[in-house]
């Protein structure tokens, strides 16, 4: 296993144009073959589609870029390792399910920081995810709505061609149908706000936050929110007033929004995950024999990690191997700590001693 | 002003943890502190050592972190991991040199000292520097230490083989220039001391 | 009636102590409208410049105060944190009575201050003035202790009125004046890096005066030889150049055996000795027969470390003295002092740059609160209460005849013993915690229960005035206003930051009141503080502590002033004893000959083991406020007996044990803390915690003749394994006096 995942050969810049182009190129296809050979295509969304044939390419090459790093290259080959393992699979299944939940949809783990932060990134999430899920399958020609043949009342879903739901005009489930877009838009404002407030008052979070890092990615969400209401506006209040200009304006924000998405940070949404691999990992360890600090004695981690750290300080060219052929890795952080005082005030100690003939 | 800088000399530290209670107070932490303080062998000694982050030049944590969570500012300073990436994986609390980083598992993620980011990037001296009683911790200008101090700060370290360069420095006697932590064998006594030296017992057997 | 209302769980229950973990607004900070207010730590005498941070009227943090020139920011945890008893969930915020069989009921002021005069004019119109004591506190302001000085003596004419810097500073201030003339530090701190050689006796500077830390290592830097006298290698002595294990009362032996050695060998300043000070040939007789082995049984070392001590201390150019409670705390603290400061002044090395003498205050206001008039035998200005022209000065200050001022009173003491002989019925006390902080303490709760009535001022409901009749809700040190007296003799000023909360008042407007409803009210006629200030500047102008050319502006422009400070264009005087002239009428140093003699009990076959106690860095005096604090009991949550390995073998005692610590007087159960750093014929148990896990009941009431101090720091007892106790006292929190 080792071997396979170590040495990292070749041109790292090669190989991540090649998974980019990869991804790139299955999305082609996806849109090609999901759209009936483009026949559900509508080509008033073109250039969203275009848009993300980019995205999809940058996130391909950053994704693969990302797992040339010897400790991600690890955890992923390790996480699918103990996941797949044939014995455990069924538990392993199960877990999953849980992690997903606990992590994912209610991101418990966000929670525990801040109410704040949750609640900001909760509707921030659920609101992008919401509007993901209808715009990406609309504009490549996945799902498309129409209304029935016998009765103008009733509106049919399509998802790759095959109707997959119907519903009656002025239910309920039509409302939302319609307006759902708008309801997105509305929770990522009300994300917005929560994280703005905690920006704007908490001074911790004021004196690490970076312009490009963390506000960006806010007024971008703002940009595609703020524009997609004025659609609606200008829609249901203004008889279509400006709508060319609006839409155009709104496509533009959606666009760039999709241009950074491998870049900035939006990609933690695909790097997340790994917490679902390494959350086997930890237990896998767990379940194993144990390391012990090879100073006090104590066992402070699990035997797989602290070797699989060895291996990935090899790859990337940590040298902790001690004179005497022991391995620095085997010595707890506590340790670690105590032992640098210690040889720090002994220094000092053999100095004042021999100062005083003692040494 | 001039460019001021963190010095550590653990030998004066005296165990009082106003560096642990004060690094609570720091906003970008609030609530949390960030250094370690340690007790080295209560039934042997007194002796107490605190450690902040020390801010390698070429961070290992940040190097084996898969998530890719851990920055340096420009002016040097390793950050904490950046929340929206950190899973919670301790490669950075195992792998690092000085033992720093705090794998803190109600939030599942990693947080570590960032030298009071929101103090010293204005100005302001860090928190545990500043009300450090016993000068363990200090931050002052390379000129105020050399004045005060007998020994010399040093920034070089080598663990293994593995050399490492960090932004804090370390006050050792003058003829020091680097620490070897792999010469010096790892025991609960400092290396140069009798066994026992502050047993109280043995003082008072010495009669002559 | 002085009994507790109901039983301590439900105290604890109802009035802590509870911890306060998460500061006022949270810990996410905003920095909007927020107001930093100057001021000082209200703990320990080191007096710390502090910023408190201010968020809708309410301390909701610190920030260190870099431009204070005694700490430049640096502060222990206690400091750190102090701003955690604000906005405390135990705080009292209105005046209660006690009910029995209920606790404590809220009641208005009006009534509350009625029911206490009314009860002291019975008290005093049916057993006689005195019969109506007050005990005070060394942490209160200098406009405060002054206060209740006036107090005492104008409003209740009672004679009996002392502090509790009788457990603190009187041992050293009474050797500092007979040896020098003056009781205050010698020196500002900054002469303490330019000094070759610094001893330190009986002090456990990480601990209780944590501050003091970066002048002795900056002096190390500077090449000076440090050595400490301690039966515990505290974490400065584990960088000392010589560090001598004394036995606890032993020190004498060491000073006089040094002294015999520089003598012997010359190391004295002859000229000095015979142009500023008398009486050293007396001196010089007594510790001829202080030969290094004789001194050595007494301190219980092997006799190099003496030789070495002399060594190191002798021939140094420049040397700096410090000690405090460790020599202090004895039936002999006086003599241990004045045997310490003989070495000082034998080798002429005081009243210069670099060449000094301290004595560690440890209270916040330890210094100036025993310069104001509140101590049993002194007028303000450390006037003498039974010098006839003292007393007609201050009689002239007050506007009342000299005779209606009362004599000399009983110390704390003598005044807690006449409590319990049933000699003082009543009593009001302020900033004073007895049930924790006085030696023999099964003793001093019987005495509370004795009084007829008792009232007792605080802001919380501290383990002495859970046997309070009447409590009156004062005020924190950053609710009002004043100025205190640091450890170098400097006056400072503290800043009042937020308003009492509640009903709760200043503690000057409730003794004003109480003096008023005694028909007294004409001599407490105070606008505030400062008003108190001016009177009291003028009452000790022209004496030892004169605080007459000060003012409030003058204070805050310089960061404080030293006393004596005579005249409005004055500098202050940080520096004592200029040019070898003492404060002794004759201006001469007095050299004491001092004879070493047991302390009041020693170990013998039945408590064989020398029991001595003190303090850790994260509580503070009786913990009435820092058992109170979360962060703070995190840190040392519960006593623990130190006890060295080797004794602890012979006892079957392994580290963590439940042990017993027994003297004739009482026990404490604690849990065993095994290390090599203590001799091995002496335990240690730290005292700030209450009821059975209190070291003062064990410690004896036994008393220096001279200052009155108890003996503290010596007393035999027995330490034996024992079972996890169960009952409802341990049961409770470790703050609340339980064990885990
Ligand atoms: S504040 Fe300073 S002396 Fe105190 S524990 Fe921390 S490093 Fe040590
Ligand atoms: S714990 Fe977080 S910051 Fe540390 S290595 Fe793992 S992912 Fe990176
Ligand atoms: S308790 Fe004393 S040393 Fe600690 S901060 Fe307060 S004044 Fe300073």
């Amino acid at each position: 296993m080792q071997k396979r995942i170590f040495p990292v050969t070749g041109s790292d810049t090669a190989h991540a144009m090649r998974w980019g182009a990869i991804a790139a190129f299955s999305l082609i296809v996806g849109i090609f073959l999901g759209s009936r050979g483009l026949r559900d295509f509508d080509p008033a969304l073109v250039s969203y589609a275009g848009a993300c044939v980019f995205t999809v390419f940058g996130l391909g090459y950053r994704y693969a870029m990302w797992l040339r790093r010897p400790p991600t290259r690890l955890y992923w080959y390790r996480g699918w390792q103990i996941f797949l393992e044939p014995r455990h699979f069924l538990r392993n299944a199960v877990h999953l399910g849980r992690i997903i939940l606990r992590n994912i949809v209610l991101q418990r783990f966000i929670e525990k920081r801040s109410h704040l932060r949750w609640t900001a990134h909760w509707f921030l999430a659920w609101g992008c995810i919401l509007a993901g899920a209808v715009t990406f399958p609309l504009s490549f020609g996945w799902i498309r709505f129409e209304t029935a043949a016998h009765n103008q009342e009733i509106y049919r879903a399509l998802l790759f061609g095959i109707p997959v739901g119907s519903f009656h005009l002025g239910t309920w489930i039509a409302e939302a149908a319609f307006n759902i877009l708008d309801i997105a838009a509305v929770m990522v404002l009300i994300g917005i706000f929560f994280a703005m407030w905690r920006r704007g008052r908490d001074h911790g979070a004021m004196s690490v936050q970076q312009f490009s890092n963390d506000l960006i990615p806010l007024i971008l969400l703002f940009a595609i929110c703020v524009t997609g209401l004025f659609l609606t506006v200008s829609t249901h209040l203004m008889h279509g007033l400006h709508y060319i200009f609006l839409s155009q304006l709104h496509a533009v924000t959606v666009i760039l929004t999709l241009l950074y998405l491998p870049f900035g940070k939006f990609f933690h949404i695909f790097q997340r995950p790994a917490q679902l691999g390494l959350d086997f990992y930890k237990r896998a360890g767990a379940e194993g024999p144990q390391a012990k600090c090879r100073r006090c004695g104590e066992e402070f981690r699990s035997q797989l990690h602290v070797e699989d750290l060895k291996t990935i300080q090899a790859a990337l060219r940590i040298r902790y191997q001690m004179a005497d052929g022991s391995h620095y890795q085997d010595i707890c952080p506590q340790c670690r700590r105590k032992n640098v005082a210690l040889i720090q005030d002994g220094l000092w100690k053999a100095t004042s001693m021999s100062e005083r003939g003692l040494l | 002003m001039m460019e001021r800088a963190f010095f550590i000399d653990y030998s004066r530290c005296i165990g009082c943890q106003s560096c642990v209670q004060a690094c609570a107070e720091c906003d970008t932490h609030r609530g949390t502190s960030m250094i370690h303080l340690e007790t080295i062998e209560r039934r042997d000694s007194v002796q107490t050592a605190p450690q902040i982050c020390m801010h390698c030049e070429d961070p290992i944590c940040a190097q084996v972190c898969p998530a890719d969570a851990i920055k340096k500012t420009p002016d040097g300073v390793v950050q904490s991991s950046l929340k929206p990436r950190c899973i919670g994986c301790s490669n950075c609390v195992l792998s690092c040199p000085f033992g720093v980083p705090k794998y803190l598992s109600n939030i599942d993620q990693m947080m570590k000292c960032d030298m009071c980011y929101d103090r010293s990037s204005v100005g302001k001296k860090p928190m545990c520097a500043t009300v450090c009683p016993s000068g363990a911790l200090t931050f002052t200008t390379m000129e105020e230490i050399q004045r005060t101090r007998q020994g010399i700060p040093i920034n070089s370290w080598k663990f293994g083989a593995e050399e490492v360069k960090t932004k804090v420095y370390v006050m050792v006697p003058r003829e020091v220039t680097r620490v070897d932590v792999d010469l010096v064998q790892i025991r609960t006594t400092a290396p140069a001391l009798p066994k026992d030296p502050y047993d109280v017992a043995l003082m008072l057997e010495e009669i002559q | 009636m002085a009994r507790l209302p109901v039983d301590i769980p439900t105290l604890v229950k109802d009035f802590g102590p509870t911890l306060h973990r998460i500061p006022a607004g949270g810990w996410a900070h905003t920095i909007e409208d927020e107001k930093l207010v100057k001021t000082h730590c209200c703990f320990c005498g080191q007096q710390c410049g502090i910023q408190l941070r201010v968020h809708n009227n309410k301390i909701v943090g610190f920030e260190p105060w870099e431009d204070f020139p005694f700490n430049r920011g640096k502060l222990c945890p206690k400091g750190v944190k102090r701003y955690m008893q604000d906005e405390h969930p135990d705080r009292l915020k209105h005046p209660m009575q006690r009910v029995e069989g209920k606790g404590f009921e809220a009641i208005s002021w009006d009534f509350a201050l009625q029911r206490v005069s009314s009860e002291i004019r019975r008290i005093q119109d049916t057993y006689g003035k005195d019969a109506f004591a007050i005990l005070t506190g060394a942490s209160l302001t200098n406009e405060k202790a002054y206060l209740m000085g006036k107090f005492a003596r104008v409003a209740l004419q009672t004679a009996n009125i002392d502090y509790n810097g009788r457990l603190c500073m009187v041992s050293a201030g009474a050797a500092s004046k007979k040896v020098f003339g003056i009781d205050r530090s010698a020196n500002p701190w900054s002469d303490i890096p330019k000094a070759k050689v610094i001893l330190v006796a009986g002090a456990n500077i990480a601990e209780c005066a944590p501050i003091t830390t970066d002048y002795i290592w900056q002096a190390r830097e500077n090449g000076a030889k440090l050595i400490i006298l301690d039966p515990r290698m505290t974490p400065i002595a584990r960088n000392a150049d010589l560090f001598i294990p004394v036995r606890s009362g032993g020190d004498i032996g060491v000073f006089n055996g040094m002294l015999h050695v520089m003598i012997e060998r010359g190391w004295i300043d002859r000229p000095f000795i015979d142009q500023h000070t008398v009486g050293f040939e007396q001196l010089a007789e007594t510790v001829r027969k202080y030969t290094p082995e004789y001194a050595a049984k007494i301190a219980g070392v092997p006799p190099a470390m003496i030789v070495k001590a002399a060594e190191l201390w002798g021939p140094a150019p420049t040397s700096f003295l410090m000690h405090s409670r460790g020599i202090e705390h004895h039936t002999k603290g006086v003599d241990n002092c004045i045997a310490a400061i003989n070495l000082v002044v034998a080798s002429g090395r005081i009243g210069r740059e670099g060449c000094g003498y301290a004595m560690i205050t440890g209270q916040g206001n330890g210094q100036g609160a025993r310069e104001q008039g509140q101590k049993c035998d002194q007028l303000p200005g450390m006037r003498d209460i039974a010098n006839p022209e003292h007393r007609r000065y201050i009689a002239g200050i007050w506007g009342v005849p000299e005779e209606s001022i009362p004599q000399k009173g009983l110390s704390a003491i003598p005044l807690v013993e006449a409590i319990h002989d049933g000699k003082i019925k009543g009593l009001i006390s302020i900033c004073f915690n007895p049930a924790i902080s006085l030696p023999d303490a099964n003793f001093v709760r019987e005495a509370l229960e004795k009084l007829e009535f008792y009232v007792n001022i605080d802001f919380f409901l501290s383990d002495t005035a859970r046997y309070a009749d009447v409590v009156l809700a004062g005020s924190l040190m950053e609710e009002d206003e004043g100025t205190t007296t640091s450890v170098e003799g400097r006056v400072i000023r503290h800043r009042k930051v937020v308003a009492p909360p509640g009903e709760a008042r200043e503690d000057w407007k409730i003794l004003c009141d109480i003096a008023d409803r005694l028909g007294h009210g004409d001599k407490f006629r105070y606008a505030s503080p400062r008003e108190i200030f001016e009177e009291m500047r003028i009452a000790s102008k022209g004496g030892v502590s004169d605080y007459f050319g000060m003012s409030w502006e003058r204070i805050e422009e310089n960061n404080g002033l030293f006393w004596p400070c005579p005249e409005a264009g004055h500098p202050g005087t940080p520096r004592l004893y200029e040019n070898g002239k003492f404060g002794h009428p004759d201006g001469k140093a007095h050299f004491i000959p001092i004879e070493w003699r047991p302390s009041a009990e020693m170990p013998d076959e039945e408590y064989p083991i020398i029991l001595t106690t003190g303090r850790v860095v994260s509580q503070f005096l009786s913990g009435n406020q820092t058992r109170r604090i979360g962060s703070l009991v995190d840190q040392y949550s519960q006593p623990l007996c130190e006890i060295h390995p080797r004794l602890a073998e012979k006892l079957g005692i392994a580290d963590g044990d439940f042990v017993k610590v027994e003297s004739r007087r009482g026990n404490v159960v604690v849990r065993a803390n095994l290390v090599k750093t203590i001799r091995p014929d002496t335990v240690f148990v730290p005292y700030h915690w209450p009821l059975d896990r209190s070291a003062n009941n064990c410690t004896i009431r036994a008393i220096d003749p001279v200052s009155n101090i108890p003996e503290f720091k010596t007393c035999a007892v027995r330490v034996s394994k024992v079972n996890q106790p169960t009952d409802p006292i341990a049961m409770l929190e470790v703050q609340a006096g339980g064990i885990q």
